[in-house]
């Protein structure tokens, strides 16, 4: 049917058009330097293809500081998520299961807070931090991104659809609550935690005006700083910049990639039924 | 020396929690700068020898974003900053904001080896804040190939023969017609005031400040809306580069797509590096019927009130600049102009071999320190007026209503001003 | 279980949580709104920081460019994303990669793809490359006043738009065939299916949808601060960058105190706004 084909057709243009750039900077990073900028001028295939493939860019990034900063964002990143999620997940447990007086306030009040764009008070949070000396340290780059509302909010709705009678059966077993949290709801919460992560995992992971203010040591710049500053150094060195890309972008990459269904499935389905 | 730090990160992780940066010597100062790591490493190793236990971390931070990382950094009273480059126009400024360290305690070194200009230009209200550095000027480098290539007579390096700006911008249209070049012409610092307060000083329209204490704007007047404009021209014809960052202008002198490139002297280390590159030196341009002007003037050395090691940062910061062997070290690891006397005798013999064949850089150098040279103004708002400037500068550059870019522009300095 | 026994419990498990959020999230907004009182030089409080900004013609320009901006990147992000997650709700081969491609793009921080898109939109660069290519002529992008903006409206939707579709298209997947069923009967067009079934169904993703992307893109900073620095003439001073700039560049922390207060107040009402505009249309 020439409807399903028009159809096909576009979706398939619409996708390669929107990854075009980034074979554009996968090509960049594994061709000679000077060749990124002799094909430009005039469009042709050559633009992005590369006539001759080298992994001097890459050899030459590793060599210099922006190794470290790879390492700075995994480490940063990978922290945030441990204990973002159990910060975040334990909140949620007693929003979910514990019935207390003023419940739904505090999470009314958490959520909301949450709300509060975090690079809105990057400002005065990083004056706060610095008057406890924690500038230029991985505690200052990891803390504002382990408590996130929309992961606290997404394991809430998780936990709220996990059926009452297991827990009520495990307090008549007498389980405490932690024991019912740590061996009955999270080993349940596979996909939940997943997504949740993510979140976390992006948030740290993209965040570019925080570790500008808290961190700008060499030691511990993290990479989405260090990007940026290559353009501005004396020398701009395009392959540098290419390679650089590919790896900041790479990595986030394939983790998404491999978990894509984990982002949108938990929270479209906590929005569609209730 | 400066170190790769891959070992770190392993040893961070394991205590990572509750780690704050790692000493590596007993005492480890901290300096930051715009220059690269080479500039410095020769000094720092000798300093480091002499001196067990102290050890000096250097971090360049790119130009653009130096004002802010002070700001954010000593502003903030972070101990991580011991040392740091401080340009001398803004002195006043940081000096009164409480970013430098009272200097007076070494006054007696810094007259020995600095003039009386010098020792203002790192002064506040009589007293010293930096350590004179550098100083520096600017020259009008050619493409000889190019030049002979369209027929023009190479100009000369004798400051009594300067090109007028007409006679320049005749040349560059010449050089852009009878050969491929794309540009006849362009400022290496684009859109900075540094560079371009000479033009507008040479038409006697002043530094843009005014007033006993230098806070009052004066740029929205009908000289400046003239320089501004044929400022402006320059780009609009295409005789000059649109869109093409400071960054990148050496490279494009070093290619053969400008003819003519104005300058620092430091530019000669880097273009005497380019292989196939044939230049020549000349004295920058004035308008005719003005006053030579030129720019000089460049970085100090200052310590932080709030440095985590206070007796080592100063003595490190005096060994640099008032050391004669910490200087001399320096200065020959760079093309910038030392301040120090004695430094400086050494540099112009070094300078004369450099500039080999391209021109009497030494001579100029002489002539525009002794006679054009116009510092910048020395204002407590001098970094908000150079960071307003610069971006009216660059909107100039693209395009932009001359008249309503400076008048906004001055109101916003007034504006900003008097938070001061 | 006694109540007192389950508050302490309660308490136990929030307390991280809470603990972040009331010293990372609140704290700071009540330091920014104390210290947005206190004038330069002054030793009390006072509306002075309030009334500089709100008189200061490059503050009002920011508020400005960041109405403009959002008035038109939030109607067209959640527009596009929509038509892409109709586009792409559909089996053929392959699909899952279609669909991952457009995707992609956030997985790129903002920060690189800022860079990125820096180098493609020099004049020299790829996108006049192609401009030239099929003879039109090239444009200035981030040295243009009027283009700028869209220079930065393009760099943000690129990436955002396939992480917005996502969610869309999820929300899509979760609409029950049999509605669509029942209208069919009725003799409804695809037009009609979209607005009475599609549409209403779509409630709650779009909502979540639109105010993410809101809040996301009041934030928008890394682009500014390193392609325009606020210009050409101030055509890209987002409210983050302005901020930033008073802060750090102007050395002006009291105005930018100022400036924080405002954006985090607007930024809350805008959203709760939002929250009760999707609520009330419930059915």
């Amino acid at each position: 049917m020439s409807a399903r084909l028009v159809r096909s057709a576009s979706i398939v243009t619409v996708a390669l058009l929107f990854f075009l750039p980034l074979w554009w900077v996968v090509a960049s990073a594994l061709r000679p330097e000077n060749d990124i900028f002799r094909f430009l001028s005039e469009i042709s295939i050559w633009t992005i293809v590369p006539n001759e493939l080298t992994l001097q860019n890459l050899i030459d990034l590793w060599q210099s500081d922006f190794a470290l900063a790879i390492f700075n964002s995994i480490f940063v990143s990978a922290m945030t998520v441990a204990i973002g999620l159990l910060v975040c997940s334990s909140a949620a447990f007693a929003l979910a299961t514990i019935e207390f007086p003023g419940r739904n306030l505090v999470f009314t009040v958490m959520v909301i807070s949450f709300l509060i764009p975090f690079d809105a008070i990057a400002l005065p949070l990083f004056n706060i931090l610095r008057g406890y000396n924690l500038q230029n340290t991985y505690i200052g780059l990891i803390l504002p991104g382990i408590g996130n509302g929309l992961a606290v909010f997404l394991l809430r709705q998780f936990f709220l659809n996990i059926p009452k009678e297991i827990r009520e059966a495990a307090l008549v077993d007498g389980l405490s609550h932690f024991a019912i949290f740590w061996r009955i709801y999270l080993p349940l919460s596979g996909h939940a935690l997943m997504s949740a992560g993510l979140i976390l995992f992006i948030f740290q992971w993209q965040a570019y005006l925080w570790p500008l203010l808290i961190a700008p040591a060499p030691d511990y710049k993290v990479a989405a700083v260090a990007i940026a500053q290559f353009a501005t150094t004396w020398e701009v060195r395009y392959g540098l910049i290419f390679a650089a890309a590919m790896f900041i972008s790479g990595i986030p990459m394939v983790i998404m990639i491999v978990f894509q269904r984990y982002i949108a499935a938990s929270v479209a389905s906590t929005g569609g039924k209730e | 020396m400066y170190r790769t730090k891959l070992a770190l990160p392993f040893v961070a992780a394991a205590m990572a929690a509750t780690m704050t940066t790692a000493a590596h010597a007993d005492t480890t100062l901290n300096f930051v700068g715009t220059e690269s790591p080479t500039t410095w490493e020769n000094v720092i190793a000798a300093f480091e020898a002499a001196n067990p236990g102290v050890a000096v971390e250097y971090q360049q931070i790119p130009f653009a974003n130096f004002n802010a990382q002070i700001e954010a950094r000593v502003g903030s009273q972070d101990p991580t900053i011991d040392v740091y480059q401080a340009d001398t126009p803004r002195v006043p400024a940081l000096a009164s904001r409480g970013y430098l360290q009272d200097m007076s305690s070494l006054g007696d070194r810094i007259a020995e080896v600095a003039t009386a200009t010098e020792q203002s230009a790192v002064s506040y209200d009589g007293t010293f804040y930096a350590l004179p550095l550098w100083t520096g000027t600017q020259l009008l480098y050619y493409n000889r190939d190019l030049f002979d290539q369209a027929g023009i007579p190479h100009p000369s390096d004798d400051p009594a023969e300067r090109m007028t700006w007409s006679e320049t911008l005749e040349i560059a249209r010449t050089l852009q017609e009878k050969t491929d070049v794309e540009f006849g012409f362009t400022f290496h610092q684009v859109d900075r005031y540094f560079q371009l307060q000479p033009l507008f000083e040479s038409r006697g329209e002043g530094s843009g400040l005014t007033g006993d204490d230098l806070m009052t704007p004066a740029i929205s007047g009908e000289g400046w809306v003239d320089v501004a404009t044929w400022y402006q021209e320059l780009f609009e014809s295409g005789l000059a580069p649109r869109g093409v960052s400071v960054n990148q202008m050496p490279d494009l002198f070093i290619n053969g797509q400008v003819g003519m490139l104005y300058g620092g002297l430091p530019q000669i280390r880097r273009f005497n590096g380019a292989e196939g590159l044939n230049y020549g030196i000349a004295p920058v341009p004035y308008f005719e019927g003005g006053e030579e002007v030129t720019s000089t003037g460049s970085w100090a050395i200052g310590v932080s009130p709030h440095a985590a090691n206070p007796e080592e940062a100063m003595a490190f910061a005096a060994f640099l600049t008032l050391d004669a062997e910490g200087s001399r070290l320096v200065s020959e690891s760079t093309s910038a102009v030392p301040v120090n006397a004695e430094t400086y005798e050494a540099y112009r013999g070094r300078l004369a071999d450099m500039a080999g064949g391209i021109g009497d850089a030494a001579a100029i150098l002489t002539f525009e320190i002794q006679n054009t040279a116009v510092p910048r103004p020395r204002s407590r708002g001098y970094v908000r007026f150079e960071e307003i400037m610069n971006q009216a500068f660059s909107d100039i550059r693209n395009g932009s209503d001359v008249a309503d870019t400076l008048s906004a522009a001055e109101r916003r300095l007034n504006s900003t001003l008097s938070r001061l | 279980m006694s109540p007192r026994h389950t508050y302490l419990v309660a308490s136990a498990f929030l307390a991280p949580a809470f603990l972040a959020v009331v010293l990372l999230r609140l704290w700071p907004a009540a330091l920014s709104v104390e210290r947005s009182l206190v004038a330069p030089n002054a030793t009390s409080y006072s509306l002075e920081n309030y009334t500089y900004i709100f008189s200061d013609p490059v503050f009002q320009n920011s508020m400005l460019v960041t109405l403009k901006f959002l008035l038109i990147v939030n109607p067209l992000q959640v527009a596009v994303a929509l038509g892409l997650a109709l586009l792409v709700n559909t089996k053929m081969p392959g699909i899952g990669v279609w669909r991952s491609l457009i995707f992609l793009p956030i997985a790129i921080p903002p920060s690189v793809s800022a860079t990125i898109w820096g180098v493609a939109y020099r004049p020299d660069g790829p996108l006049n490359a192609m401009l030239t290519s099929i003879g039109l002529e090239p444009m200035r992008f981030l040295t243009s006043p009027d283009q700028a903006l869209f220079a930065i409206i393009m760099i943000v939707s690129w990436v955002g738009v396939g992480y917005w579709m996502t969610f869309l298209l999820a929300g899509l997947q979760d609409i029950p065939k049999s509605l669509y069923e029942a209208v069919e009967i009725d003799g409804a067009n695809a037009f009609q299916r979209f607005r009475y079934v599609t549409l209403p169904q779509l409630r709650r993703p779009l909502t979540f949808v639109l105010v993410a992307n809101t809040v996301a893109n009041f934030l928008v900073f890394a682009p500014v601060q390193i392609l325009t620095k606020g210009g050409p003439q101030g055509s890209t001073d987002l409210i983050m960058f302005q901020i930033y700039d008073r802060a750090f560049t102007m050395g002006d922390t009291p105005s930018a105190y100022a400036a924080t207060v405002v954006l985090v107040s607007i930024v809350l009402v805008v959203v709760i706004l939002q929250f009760r505009m999707m609520e009330r249309s419930e059915p």
